[in-house]
């Protein structure tokens, strides 16, 4: 575990930023800094507003207030492809890939490789495609493999291994662990770890403990939308428990 | 691996498309031992004039369904088309390029209005299509005032009446024809050859190369002697070198392009492709383009065939060319199917058909049949997923 230096320039910055929904007050004045090489675990009650930091973060929904920089710059993450474009990758919770193409092609989506005829470059995409999942270091019987024919974890890694196309520097992985088995989890564990080594900086949405503990530098909590509190990963159970409930 | 676990081994990967190849045979292999006039060079040639525009419709059909859409007008959109296309030809005089123009401008904005309502206003093509199966119908009555219009006669009646015969001469059969035929086993064995190359490349699996060359052989068979067939009647029609060019066009479309494999992902998760950043609304837009523009063709090469347009003209002409799908492997939620997979399952239903007509089997009967094999073919679908799903 590295705590990350205080004086470096955070890879990714939020500042006071807040969220409504009509009345409802998603989140209120929320600050989260993530470096690279750490992963930051967010973690909070149902609709302490984990999910919608992350949607903010991904470009999926943009805040009423407050500030988002990256690498320092002051940005406005306006949709999905803006925050590819500007490095920032993510995983959601079960919308992520589709069963019925291969991995190859999950892993390209909205951006397939041409050759000089504008068709699809299948093979360059393939060798590409077995090259990142080597990295992530995950096992697959083959990139033609349709999604449907994978397990759940095998899915997520796809899910996951593609969120490196075009080199992101800050990964989103929403949930990603949710539905798996322990040892499904524990390879997702282990890409998780590996995004982190490779350089990047992870949100980790999730609300198993036990989890997070096992891969996150660092725990920030949510409760009611606003920060309430933050962890190293050594920190006890209980004293994060008590956090997301409010118990302390 | 020996040739025999081989090839079993590649019928059950394949099975939904091997599945359908054989039974395709095996219908022809029936109806060819129970009549012998039908696989007559005269039927052969029949059989592809007469369902040409269900094939040609099915190609359109299948990107819509793969999108995991449905469209209920094409039928009207035939009709609307070959009447707009009469109107011009026949009852103003003006040449047969100025008809099929005319029609594929129809179209053209038929598919347009059709993809506004659904991309853009978010109306599920089921609804948007039945309207326009009404609104196109209606319309084909006003163009043609309730009456038929022909006939096209000239070049206009050869679309789908002409043969090209004789260019390179005949001996009692004739030449281009099979030179044609002879080009195109070429392209396929070369294409095949560098498909297997190129997994072999990726260290993927492939058939054992005697059966890759058995393949081969027979394809080449079969294909030469329905060409010779042709070239021992009429010569080769000009309906099917338009249905070949479409198909190997949209064959294209669908596997290789880029918006081929976007139609796949919006039909397989439609979220998830927006979130990958693929234009969904787009997608959608553009196949409804591209259905109109295809029934346009249809409508030509039907109002040619008739030689006239009538205000009934295509009635139910979709729910063949959604049953050409289907059979040929589409799945009804949407993200699977294929353009060769639709022209088998439209062979079948054209197979069928005919084979049924010659034999003087009643019309009750015929379509009694047809409903049957689409429902067996859909079951047949279905159970082989769950058999997938259980050996997950």
């Amino acid at each position: 575990m590295r705590p990350p230096a205080p004086h470096r320039t955070p890879l990714l910055a939020l500042h006071e930023v807040s969220k409504y929904f009509g009345a409802v007050e998603a989140l209120v004045g929320v600050d989260l800094e993530v470096h690279s090489h750490e992963v930051v675990a967010l973690v909070g009650d149902n609709g302490a507003g984990k999910s919608t930091l992350a949607q903010i973060v991904a470009g999926v929904l943009s805040p009423d207030a407050g500030q988002i920089e990256i690498a320092g710059k002051p940005v406005t993450i306006s949709s999905p492809s803006a925050a590819n474009e500007l490095g920032v990758a993510s995983v959601f919770q079960d919308l992520a890939v589709c069963e019925n193409l291969d991995v190859t092609a999950n892993v390209f989506l909205g951006r397939e490789q041409r050759n000089r005829f504008g068709l699809m470059h299948d093979g360059a995409m393939e060798v590409e495609t077995r090259r990142l999942l080597e990295r992530l270091t995950v096992r697959i019987p083959s990139v033609r493999t349709t999604l449907r024919q994978l397990s759940a974890g095998q899915r997520q890694a796809v899910a996951i291994a593609r969120t490196l196309i075009g080199d992101p520097r800050i990964v989103v992985l929403d949930e990603p662990t949710a539905a798996l088995s322990v040892a499904q989890t524990g390879e997702v564990l282990t890409h998780i770890q590996r995004l982190r080594d490779l350089g990047l900086g992870v949100i980790l949405i999730s609300h198993n403990l036990n989890d997070v503990r096992a891969v996150a530098d660092r725990i920030e909590v949510l409760r009611h939308g606003r920060n309430n509190g933050s962890f190293r990963a050594t920190a006890s159970h209980e004293s994060i428990l008590a956090a997301i409930t409010g118990a302390a | 691996m020996n040739a025999i676990a081989s090839l079993r081994d590649t019928l059950t990967r394949n099975m939904r498309q091997s599945g359908i190849l054989v039974a395709f045979v095996a219908i022809v292999a029936l109806f060819a031992a129970l009549h012998p006039a039908f696989l007559s060079p005269t039927n052969l040639t029949n059989i592809v004039l007469q369902y040409s525009y269900i094939l040609i419709l099915a190609i359109g059909m299948v990107m819509i369904i793969v999108a995991g859409q449905i469209d209920l007008s094409v039928g009207s959109v035939v009709a609307l088309t070959g009447a707009v296309s009469a109107v011009v030809v026949v009852r103003n005089g003006m040449p047969w390029w100025a008809g099929v123009l005319a029609a594929l401008l129809v179209g053209l904005m038929v598919g347009i209005w059709q993809g506004f309502w659904v991309a853009y206003v978010g109306i599920p093509g089921f609804i948007v299509t039945l309207a326009g199966m009404l609104l196109f119908r209606g319309l084909t009555f006003l163009v043609l005032d309730n009456a038929s219009l022909s006939p096209f006669g000239g070049t206009y009646y050869d679309i789908a009446n002409g043969f090209l015969n004789g260019l390179l001469g005949g001996y009692g059969y004739d030449v281009f024809t099979l030179v044609i035929f002879g080009i195109a086993v070429v392209g396929f064995a070369v294409s095949q050859w560098r498909t297997r190359q190129g997994k072999i490349a990726y260290q993927q699996s492939v058939e054992s190369m005697p059966l890759f060359v058995l393949k081969l052989v027979l394809v080449a068979a079969v294909v030469m002697w329905f060409g010779y067939q042709l070239a021992s009647s009429r010569g080769l029609p000009v309906v099917l070198i338009i249905l070949s060019v479409l198909i190997i066009a949209y064959t294209l479309v669908t596997q290789k392009s880029v918006f081929g494999r976007h139609v796949y992902a919006v039909g397989g998760n439609r979220h998830a492709a927006e979130l990958s950043g693929v234009a969904v609304k787009k997608i959608n837009f553009w196949i409804f383009v591209n259905m109109g523009v295809l029934a346009s063709v249809a409508g030509i090469v039907y109002s040619s065939r008739m030689n006239g347009a009538q205000p009934g003209a295509g009635n139910m002409f979709e729910l063949d060319a959604i049953a050409a799908c289907f059979i040929g492997g589409a799945s009804t939620t949407g993200g699977v199917g294929r353009v060769g997979g639709a022209m088998i399952g439209g062979l079948i239903m054209a197979v069928m058909s005919n084979g049924m007509q010659l034999m003087g089997v009643p019309q009750s009967m015929q379509q009694v049949v047809k409903g049957l094999v689409l429902l067996l073919a859909v079951a047949f679908d279905i159970w082989n997923k769950k058999r997938a799903a259980a050996a997950r």
